[in-house]
């Protein structure tokens, strides 16, 4: 569970005044947490934090370095890189969900939060689909189909299933761009975790 | 025109099934299902080399044989290892050296790794405009991650290439899981090609999901 209905967002800055702009753009819709340097980050991450925003430029821990300790705890959680310059590395490589560059306008930010926050969706839609797929196969099991038309059960799982299969199926599409295909994977390797809590 | 336009973009089979395809339409995902040793994988590498020089770039993922396996296998049909045309993804773990055709992941555990090795040969070779990706074998997959992880990532897999025209073709050794997996899993694609063998080692194969095409018991001889 999320503190907030639209996700919790961590914002990591060494610039205060950065981060008091990017909460005035986010906290309308988003419950909002701050850590002004790496260690902060990483003490105020926990399982309910659903996109960092990290700077990757800050003194002390960097933003790669923040990175690869929130990868080896095994958040679920999508990582978009705040950079001054457009990377010249690959962001796909070194683990990075998204990058924004800096100065971002208010629809850039919304976006790439957004988009983190849909790309999760898709992973956790996919993986209900799937234990739902399950269920419907055990309640077909030995019942008629006259049987299964009278269970209210399995019309609501029918219902529930071709609801999931068009809104996965409308995330296609956007698969096929190689930073939201990876980061919508790693969502689902790191899974495990959030699913405890339902 | 239009047909023809459209007949042009199919990928071709040539007559690696025992069955009269002339094609299949770009996006296609197939699920090639049978017991071991039933010719599954060989299957596999005929759809996506059907003739001796193959018409379209190939990326192999593998969490089974490494590398230098795959190879030997195409070597047989003609394949040039061309790092422009012919790609290994080796999730098996396997040392080797460094070779500008094969990218290594550590482990099929590792579903991001295996994701990112796809999109950097896709990148490498161009980001061509058709494709065909073989994957060998689910059943290794499942030795590795649950069997929700492995569908999502076999989901998210097999509606990238599709997004992109890519033919997609995948192997599964039904003996080794429950029933109900397979159908779930079997659900995924578009189309599936069934092997089965007989004690005297006659062997059938039969296709459903292709149009034009009757989900009937084929003799399917080695």
């Amino acid at each position: 569970m999320t503190e907030s209905e639209g996700g919790t967002v961590l914002i990591v800055d060494d610039d205060r005044e950065v981060v008091r702009t990017y909460r005035r753009y986010l906290e309308d819709t988003y419950a909002i947490r701050e850590a002004y340097d790496g260690e902060e980050a990483l003490e105020t991450i926990d399982d309910d934090v659903d996109v960092v925003l990290l700077d990757r430029l800050m003194p002390g821990a960097s933003g790669g370095e923040v990175l690869d300790r929130i990868r080896e705890q095994e958040y679920d959680v999508r990582v978009a890189m705040v950079t001054a310059v457009d990377p010249d590395f690959d962001i796909v490589d070194m683990g990075f969900d998204d990058y924004v560059t800096k100065p971002t306008t208010r629809e850039e930010l919304r976006r790439t939060v957004a988009d983190l926050l849909s790309l999760n969706r898709h992973a956790t839609d996919v993986r209900e689909y799937h234990s739902l797929l399950v269920k419907a196969a055990a309640l077909r099991d030995g019942k008629s189909s006259y049987e299964l038309d009278e269970n209210a059960a399995y019309a609501e799982l029918e219902s529930r299933l071709s609801t999931l299969e068009a809104s996965i199926e409308s995330e296609a599409e956007r698969l096929t761009d190689d930073s939201r295909f990876v980061a919508t994977l790693r969502a689902i390797d790191t899974s495990q975790r959030g699913e405890s809590d339902g | 025109m239009a047909e023809g336009d459209a007949r042009a973009d199919r990928y071709a089979l040539s007559d690696a099934l025992p069955v009269d395809v002339d094609g299949v339409d770009p996006g296609l995902n197939v699920l090639v299902s049978g017991p071991p040793m039933s010719g599954k994988r060989q299957l596999v590498f005929d759809l996506l080399a059907p003739e001796a020089v193959p018409a379209d770039p190939i990326v192999v993922m593998t969490t089974d044989d490494p590398a230098p396996r795959i190879r030997t296998q195409f070597d047989d049909r003609g394949v040039r290892f061309d790092q422009s045309s012919f790609r290994i993804v080796d999730a098996t773990g396997a040392p080797g050296d460094s070779d500008p055709g094969i990218h290594r992941v550590s482990s099929p555990a590792d579903l991001t790794g295996m994701g990112v090795a796809f999109t950097q040969a896709v990148d490498q070779m161009g980001t061509p405009d058709r494709l065909r990706l073989g994957f060998v074998s689910i059943s290794t997959l499942l030795q590795y991650v649950d069997a929700e992880r492995a569908f999502s990532f076999l989901h998210v897999l097999s509606r990238r290439t599709s997004a992109a025209g890519y033919l997609g073709v995948y192997s599964i050794d039904p003996t080794t899981h429950e029933d109900r997996f397979v159908n779930v899993v079997t659900s995924i694609f578009d189309a599936s090609i069934e092997i089965r063998e007989d004690d005297d080692g006659t062997r059938e194969l039969r296709i459903r999901g292709l149009p034009d095409v009757a989900p009937e018991w084929t003799p399917f001889p080695h």
